[in-house]
């Protein structure tokens, strides 16, 4: 059917017809374009943070959707667009942690985290994904909004967090076209949430005393059973160790 | 027969140049600034411009922020600007759009932030310069039309647009850690279209005078304590 019409297309226009086509394909390429578009990303990456990272020891196990993510979305005017992140959280979290703590283990889907000596283990996952486009919002500007849930356990394995977090991210269409705008606008979703995370997630978590916390439980525990006190419980509560030697004298 | 192609080429580029600054649309500036502070630039020193962030509200165009970037730098007189990108990533995450300070009350809290004095001093930053604003269509009207056809085509009517350009900047000196004061830009151009079978734009670029005084302006304010 297509090709037929193509044909006849073809016979209509001529000779001078067939020059005119080809004239014309770049301008139907351009206007079939405001009907939507579909965007992949590549995994983004983070410059390296002015920050001091924290001491402890954490496991990460990244949730199917932060390996493999499409957010599809008929807008206003019937567009359809289609973004997937692919493996950009992924890429971005690993990143990330790696820079904010001292040791960072990633687990495979079916690994058990307690198997390894950890002080915390963390659980992203990506709660909603949305994202608006100038049609909508009559404005020039595309926006993404990503939400995560940060889950923190301590490492007797107690939830001792449970943080969503909100990242936003805009960039304004450009000459290049709607799909490197909202591309722009996912990656900077996504640096705000690192940002976000570099800045709260110890207040917001507590994940960076949990190294000092086991220890102190540790602690506790030995005492109450009268088991004389680790050797590192010295390095890193000298105060606390201390006063149970006191005690024990 | 070489200086006679040579002057019909001399004489071509004056005319060109004539007819695009004739083809232009009108164009209103005005331009004011505020001083809280002496300023001043030594060698060796350099300026950032950043755009205020989005979570504040502010739209202000990639564009624009890069055409003072270089606008700022141009010249003999030209200041040593650090591309916006460049500064923030190398500061990342404390210039983010989320992070950034919005007040330079929090200037004290970032430069306690581990290695950011540090790195500040190592690029040599001595201003940061926060643009707001943005250029909106305000008004258009008119009525063109365009046909065509087998045998060719053409346009006729005439139209017409109104964009103005509104921009702050904020300059802050990260010497004395204060803000040193605030220039602003308000600059308003009329485009016109009218068109007998050929369109004849006479565009008003309304962005660019905005660009260009404001990066004067900017340039004047920083360095004028020094000329004195």
């Amino acid at each position: 059917m297509g090709s037929g019409k193509t044909a006849e297309m073809a016979l209509v226009l001529g000779r001078s017809g067939k020059w005119r086509a080809l004239w014309l394909a770049p301008v139907a390429a351009i206007v079939l374009s405001g009907c939507g578009s579909a965007v992949t990303m590549d995994p983004p990456t983070i410059p390296e943070p002015l920050l001091e990272p924290m001491e402890v020891t954490v496991a990460v196990r990244f949730p199917e959707n932060f390996r493999a993510f499409t957010h599809e979305e008929e807008t206003v005017g019937s567009e359809d667009w289609s973004i997937d992140l692919g493996r950009s959280n992924e890429v971005l979290f690993t990143q990330l942690f790696g820079y904010m703590f001292e040791n960072v283990i990633v687990l495979g889907p079916d690994d058990d985290p307690y198997a390894h000596s950890l002080d915390a283990y963390i659980e992203p996952s990506i709660d909603a994904f949305e994202f608006s486009v100038p049609s909508q919002t009559k404005t020039d500007f595309f926006a993404v909004w990503i939400r995560y849930r940060i889950k923190v356990f301590n490492a007797e394995g107690e939830q001792i967090a449970n943080w969503p977090l909100a990242a936003y991210g805009k960039s304004q269409a450009s000459a290049l076209g709607g799909s490197a705008a909202l591309q722009r606008a996912a990656v900077l979703a996504m640096r705000d949430a690192a940002a976000l995370m570099i800045d709260k997630l110890d207040r917001e978590t507590g994940v960076g005393s949990t190294r000092a916390a086991s220890r102190q439980a540790a602690a506790s525990s030995a005492d109450a059973d009268g088991d004389p006190l680790p050797a590192s419980a010295n390095e890193f509560v000298p105060t606390l160790a201390r006063e149970l030697t006191d005690d024990a004298g | 027969m070489m200086q006679a192609r040579l002057s019909t080429l001399l004489f071509r580029a004056i005319a060109g140049g004539a007819v695009l600054t004739l083809m232009t649309g009108c164009v209103t500036s005005r331009l004011e600034n505020a001083r809280e502070s002496t300023t001043g630039i030594a060698d060796g020193e350099s300026v950032v411009i950043m755009a205020k962030s989005y979570h504040l509200g502010n739209h202000t165009e990639r564009s624009y922020l890069s055409c003072v970037e270089e606008a700022l730098a141009r010249g003999r007189t030209g200041l040593n600007v650090i591309p916006h990108q460049q500064f923030v990533d190398s500061l990342f995450p404390w210039f983010e759009p989320r992070t950034a300070p919005a007040e330079t009350k929090g200037l004290v809290k970032l430069m306690q932030r581990p290695g950011v004095a540090e790195r500040l001093a190592e690029k040599g930053v001595r201003y940061i310069i926060w643009l707001d604003g943005d250029t909106e269509r305000v008004a258009s009207g008119g009525s063109l039309s365009c046909a065509a056809g087998p045998g060719g085509g053409g346009c006729f009517g005439f139209a017409w647009w109104q964009n103005d350009a509104d921009y702050n900047a904020s300059i802050w000196d990260l010497k004395g850690l204060e803000s040193a004061g605030t220039i602003s830009a308000d600059v308003s151009g009329t485009s016109f279209l009218p068109a007998l079978v050929v369109p004849i734009p006479l565009i008003a670029r309304t962005q660019t005078a905005a660009c260009k005084g404001l990066a004067d302006q900017l340039r004047q304010f920083i360095v004028a304590d020094a000329d004195a």
